[in-house]
C-alpha cells in the first residue's frame, strides 16, 4: 500500500480472538426496551424462551451428566470472559461465587449498563435450565454490583 | 450471565420473540431504537472523521467480533466497503443445528447503520443477495453537496 489514501484492513477468522464484550451492553439495552415497551413478564417470558431453545443442550447435559454439566460450563465461560470468580461443591450444591463479574465491569467501564434489571438473564436462564433439567436453584445478588452467589441443587423426588 | 459469546443466538431469539409480539414492524422498531441508543460511537467517529471514521468503528467491531472480511477505505474515490467473506453473526447462526436464525436476521444491519449515517450525509447500501451463506457487501459514499 503506497497511496495514503487507500487503506486495507483484510483479516480471517483465525486471526482474531472471537470475544466483543460490548454485546453484553446490546443485551442490555435489549432488557431495557423490553421492559420499558412490553413489561416486566414480557422479559422473563424472552429469557425462558432463550434458554428453552439455545440452553436445550446444556439442559440435557445437565440432565444426564448432573452438576458437573453446569461446573463445565461456567469454567469455560469464565474462562472466556475473565473476571474473578470460584467453583465449588458445598454439600449437594454446586455454589458459583462470582466476585467481579465481567459482563457487569465491561458495561460499566463502556457506560452500557442501561438498566440495573440486567441480572435477570442470569437469574431467569438459570432457572428455567435447572427446571427443565429437574434442578433448582438461587442467584443472590445486589442489582447491579457485578457479584453473586449462584447455587444448584438436584430437586428432591 | 449470557456469554458475549453466546449473545448472537439469544439476539436471534430476541428478534422471533418481538416478531411474534407484534410482527415484523416490531422487530424493525426495537432496531431503529437499538441503534438511536447504542451507536453513538458509530455516530461520533462518522460526524468527526467521514469515512476514516467508518473504517475505524468496524476495525474495532469486526476484529473482536472474528470477521473473515475486506475492508477498504478509498479516500480519493470517496469510498468505503466491507467486504464480509464469512460474517461471525450469521455464520455462527448457521453453525447452531438446533435453532433457525430469524428469517430477517440480516436486515438489521440494514437498518442500524443506514440510520446513523444517512442523516450524516452518507449514501449507505449493504447487499444481501447472499446472506443465506453468511456473505454480503456494505458499501458507504459521502454525499457531497454543492
Amino acid at each position: 500500500m503506497t497511496d495514503k489514501k487507500i487503506k486495507i484492513l483484510d483479516c480471517k477468522s483465525f486471526d482474531n480472538e472471537y470475544l466483543h464484550k460490548d454485546f453484553h451492553g446490546s443485551l442490555c439495552y435489549a432488557i431495557k426496551y423490553l421492559d420499558e415497551v412490553y413489561g416486566e413478564q414480557a422479559t422473563e417470558d424472552y429469557l425462558k424462551q432463550v434458554a428453552k431453545t439455545y440452553y436445550a443442550p446444556l439442559t440435557e447435559r445437565l440432565k444426564k451428566k448432573g452438576l458437573s454439566a453446569l461446573e463445565k460450563h461456567w469454567q469455560k465461560i469464565f474462562g472466556i470472559e475473565g473476571g474473578k470468580f470460584s467453583i465449588e461443591y458445598k454439600a449437594q450444591k454446586l455454589v458459583l461465587t462470582v466476585d467481579k463479574c465481567p459482563a457487569i465491569a465491561h458495561m460499566k467501564r463502556k457506560g452500557l449498563l442501561f438498566t440495573q434489571r440486567y441480572c435477570q438473564t442470569t437469574v431467569v436462564v438459570n432457572e428455567t435450565i435447572c427446571a427443565e433439567a429437574g434442578y433448582c436453584c438461587s442467584c443472590k445478588y445486589e442489582p447491579g454490583a457485578g457479584k453473586c452467589v449462584q447455587e444448584f441443587w438436584k430437586e428432591r423426588d | 450471565m449470557i456469554s458475549c459469546t453466546e449473545f448472537i443466538p439469544a439476539y436471534s431469539e430476541l428478534f422471533k420473540f418481538l416478531d411474534k409480539k407484534g410482527g415484523k414492524e416490531a422487530v424493525v422498531r426495537f432496531w431503529e431504537n437499538l441503534s438511536d441508543e447504542f451507536l453513538g460511537n458509530l455516530r461520533d467517529l462518522a460526524a468527526k472523521k467521514g469515512l476514516a471514521g467508518c473504517f475505524e468503528y468496524w476495525s474495532h467491531t469486526l476484529t473482536e467480533e472474528a470477521a473473515d472480511f475486506r475492508m477498504v477505505l478509498d479516500e480519493k474515490q470517496n469510498l468505503f466497503t466491507i467486504e464480509m467473506r464469512q460474517c461471525p453473526s450469521k455464520g455462527r447462526l448457521l453453525e447452531i443445528e438446533h435453532i433457525k436464525p430469524y428469517k430477517y436476521y440480516c436486515e438489521h444491519c440494514d437498518v442500524l447503520y443506514r440510520r446513523v449515517l444517512e442523516p450524516l450525509g452518507f449514501e449507505y447500501h449493504v447487499d444481501l443477495t447472499n446472506c443465506r451463506r453468511a456473505k454480503c457487501k456494505v458499501t458507504v459514499k459521502k454525499i457531497h453537496i454543492s
